[in-house]
């Protein structure tokens, strides 16, 4: 699995060879509440492919570019196998197809383009998880070839959740920090979305009301767990002297690295908190772009429980480790703070799309067309996607000047 | 009395493991080579250096705790109760065991606490087994 999921080595030759200049997403918060109406469908595929073609004629009218001028396409949806049939269905006819992957494609892209191997490339992820009704626990959850997510049924541990809770049990005892001090990750987030247009969670949420929230594995509750939805993101990238041209500012992909638990992750993940993974490739990304963490004003963490964005922002270097509950306490992830994160609400509180979403909120935000969330003059942006045994961060930058 | 458990994972290398269980022995797979514990089972060879000279260690069952959480969400169609507590055990010898706690509450817990092995009767579609798990050193 691990060759698909990464991108290509980092080197400063590919930084700032490409930009995003199209960005489309579907509508999170109708959808989710129509999803609770309606409840689950069976026609997964037909489902994905309405997702995707809606995102990708956003994404093209964003850009000011026709389906024609697509020649290469990444495509992703989730829970249903990728086909030359979808491809038809969105009106495409690429030069380059690649099926399946993640956000490691960012870079992929990024290197293709640059390579002049395609013009205009759409990245077009789809999660259609609320239709199918999708559960991460279990026995029948077999998300990932690593075997924590499938070994120990026998002691009854399972789920996503169950990572991030003995990561933040570790996390509690060892800094000494008070449980309920995570509730200032998912009160920042849910600020930040109720600011943003397509975001599913838009009531206020108070600390009091987090600590009265039901638990899903103590001590995580159910407001530490993001959402799940449906949803669909495509972006569309060029070549960076070709992005120059289009409507939008472009938002160049300036540094990226990956580094994945190679073995005893259980050591790397509860013990360390993934610290060491984080810090090696944080440093990598940040010096393929030639920039240093100073320069960085805007971040967007993976953020599937609130615990990583916490282990994220220490092990990247924004905080010395156990100091990452009293800098968001502080009110410095948000969007007057120190380092505004995650400032669409994240998927905690905006929308699950596997960092996607996160990442259009990226490029809005170095766009300087993120409105009432606008972070005043930012020029970098910190794009990460980190699970429970890798992590994938990106530079993204406005400008395609070197630091 | 024996307890439903989800079904364990089989194949060759795991069924050696469970056999090891039903004589109250945790043994896990050592590398020759680099000294690595593998857990959980490897099927030819060592996870860290991809050596082939693996041996079923057994082991002390000493360990201290690491890390512990409370399932409040049942994720599991079986007749067990919620909440359920789960833990992540230190082994001596070395490598990091998920397991349950006996007769010690969470709000008992404390990281480096000394647990001791311990086997509880178990059964899943497979039938019986012995299932290792932990209680406080005394």
């Amino acid at each position: 699995m691990s060759a698909y999921l990464e991108p290509p080595d980092p080197t400063s030759e590919l930084s700032r060879k490409a930009a995003i200049v199209g960005i489309g997403e579907t509508d999170f918060a109708i959808d989710y509440r129509a999803e609770h109406q309606t409840g689950t469908q069976t026609d997964l595929a037909s489902r994905v492919d309405s997702l995707m073609s809606l995102a990708l004629d956003r994404a093209l009218e964003d850009a000011g570019l026709h389906r024609r001028d697509i020649d290469g396409v990444y495509l992703m949806p989730e829970m249903v196998e990728p086909s030359q049939r979808s491809i038809k269905a969105l009106g495409l006819a690429p030069t380059f197809v690649q099926y399946g992957g993640w956000l490691n494609h960012l870079g992929n892209a990024a290197a293709l383009l640059a390579a002049d191997r395609a013009k205009t490339v759409a990245l077009i992820f789809a999660a259609p998880f609320r239709s199918a009704a999708r559960v991460f626990g279990g026995t029948d959850w077999h998300g990932a070839a690593r075997d924590s997510y499938y070994y120990y049924h026998p002691w009854r541990w399972s789920s996503q959740a169950a990572h991030w809770a003995l990561m933040y049990q570790r996390y509690v005892s060892k800094h000494r920090v008070d449980p309920d001090d995570l509730g200032h990750v998912a009160v920042s987030l849910r600020r930040h979305a109720m600011l943003a247009e397509n975001s599913i969670m838009t009531e206020p949420l108070t600390v009091d009301e987090y600590c009265s929230s039901r638990y899903i594995v103590q001590p995580l509750r159910r407001l530490d767990i993001c959402l799940v939805n449906d949803g669909a993101v495509c972006v569309i990238m060029q070549h960076a002297d070709v992005a120059k041209r289009g409507p939008h500012d472009p938002v160049f992909i300036a540094g990226w690295a990956y580094e994945a638990v190679r073995h005893s992750k259980l050591e790397c993940m509860v013990k360390q908190l993934l610290q060491p993974l984080l810090a090696i490739a944080g440093s990598q990304a940040l010096d393929m772009a030639g920039m240093s963490l100073g320069d960085i004003g805007h971040a967007a963490l993976y953020d599937p429980s609130s615990i990583q964005l916490v282990n994220q922002l220490e092990g990247f270097g924004f905080v010395m480790p156990g100091e990452g509950l009293d800098f968001i306490k502080d009110g410095n992830i948000g969007l007057n703070g120190a380092l505004p994160a995650n400032t669409s609400g994240g998927m905690l509180s905006q929308s699950y799309m596997a960092g996607w979403n996160n990442l259009v909120e990226v490029v809005r935000q170095l766009r300087h067309e993120a409105g009432e969330r606008q972070v005043p003059g930012v020029n970098a942006s910190l794009f990460a996607t980190s699970t429970t045994d890798t992590t994938n961060p990106y530079v993204l930058t406005r400008g395609d000047e070197r630091g | 009395m024996a307890e439903r458990r989800p079904d364990r994972v089989r194949g060759a290398e795991h069924d050696r493991f469970w056999s090891y269980c039903s004589s109250d022995e945790l043994r896990l797979q050592r590398c020759a080579t680099c000294r690595h514990l593998n857990w959980p089972p490897v099927s030819e060879s060592c996870e860290r250096c991809d050596a082939r000279d693996l041996s079923w260690e057994a082991l002390s069952g000493r360990a201290v705790l690491v890390s512990w959480c409370t399932f409040h969400q049942r994720y599991y169609d079986d007749d067990g109760d919620v909440p359920y507590d789960a833990i992540v055990v230190e082994l001596e010898e070395g490598a990091l065991f998920i397991s349950n706690p006996l007769g010690f509450s969470m709000d008992m817990s404390a990281v480096d606490m000394p647990v001791s092995l311990a086997f509880i009767d178990a059964f899943d579609t497979a039938g019986p087994f012995r299932l290792p798990v932990f209680r406080q050193t005394v």
